[in-house]
């Protein structure tokens, strides 16, 4: 037991030290780092040179009152058996971050892909940011925080003059 | 002077009649539905038993095919979002005359419990001219036995071509 902890202090500091960044020891096997946007493909590489070579998902939080995106790239490391969380904050206004499919290829581009859809961020690097799941999509990107669903379910898909439809309207908007 | 032309087109004439009263007749035997399934989420699960042997749906001729191209009937099942719809049109494309399309279900008919969302098909007939509409949270498996047995009937009602 005292080995497992001497091991684990010994990552945190590893890894502090070598992606120049603070680590917070949140839980039992799961660390979290947040580093700044532009240093994303570095820390990532580094991440990976360390062990890390599992990339989970890339996942996408919209702080609507503080203006900005948070993005978490979720790794895994084998070797450690301990998960990684790389967090960092883009502007919601410009969404746009440096591409990681250098580092991990196809899979790393079908994250951003969906991130790219749901959120509008625009991964720099990636060259195919088509539509994963929603084919033919008009409308603004669907996770925001802000895009209200069903104002524009009503207004797309339903028509208020079919008596047929007019109970939907009756919901609370 | 034998006229080989009108001799053929004698043939030809008979077989074909030949084949229509042959169609009446052999329809009366028409006892088995060959069905494609086009399932989305819990559409799959909830039509589960209707396999199994409990409500044993090879026992009406109902039998799952593997090809859209043996297939005489479609079930829908499951909520339908723009993107799988078009395979489902794809697969109806494909299936050989006459055909038949299911819709199963509260979410395949109106989009059901997500009448609000902005990814499921709300109008089932938009996009595939649907033939019977069994409704259910998920429908009983009695309600596609008795739709299947209506196809049965109708079959015999068709027009000869």
């Amino acid at each position: 037991m005292a080995a497992i902890e001497q091991e684990k202090t010994d990552l945190v500091e590893v890894l502090s030290s070598e992606l120049d960044a603070s680590i917070t020891l949140k839980k039992e096997r799961r660390m979290w780092v947040e580093i700044d946007s532009k240093k994303i493909v570095d820390v990532c590489l580094k991440a990976l040179q360390l062990g890390f070579e599992h990339l989970s998902t890339i996942s996408a939080v919209d702080w609507l009152e503080e203006g900005r995106f948070e993005l978490v790239y979720h790794l895994w490391s084998y070797k450690y058996r301990t998960s990684l969380n790389i967090k960092t904050k883009i502007d919601r206004n410009k969404p746009s971050i440096s591409s990681i499919n250098s580092i991990w290829d196809t899979y790393a581009e079908t994250c951003e892909r969906e991130c790219h859809e749901l959120f509008g961020i625009n991964f720099e690097g990636n060259s195919n940011l088509t539509p994963l799941f929603l084919e033919d999509w008009q409308g603004p990107p669907p996770f925001l925080k802000d895009f209200n669903w069903r104002e524009y379910t009503l207004k797309e898909h339903y028509k208020e003059e079919n008596p047929r439809e007019q109970v939907y309207f009756e919901v609370k908007k | 002077m034998r006229k080989p032309s009108l001799f053929l087109n004698q043939i030809i004439c008979t077989a074909s009649d030949y084949m229509i009263t042959k169609k009446k007749v052999m329809r009366k035997f028409v006892r088995a539905v060959w069905v494609f399934n086009w399932f989305n989420s819990c559409g799959f699960t909830e039509l589960c038993p209707v396999v199994g042997s409990r409500w044993d749906m090879e026992r009406f001729g109902m039998k799952a095919v593997n090809s859209p191209r043996k297939a005489d009937a479609l079930f829908i099942a499951g909520y339908q979002t723009p993107k799988s719809i078009k395979r489902a049109q794809q697969i109806y494309e494909q299936m050989p005359n006459p055909k038949f399309v299911f819709a199963l279900g509260a979410c395949t008919l109106t989009g059901g419990m997500y009448w609000d969302s902005y990814n499921t098909i709300k109008r089932l007939e938009d996009y595939l001219p649907v033939f019977m509409y069994i409704p259910g949270c998920p429908p009983r498996p009695e309600a596609i036995y008795d739709a299947v047995f209506k196809v049965l009937e109708h079959v015999e009602e068709l027009p000869d071509k």
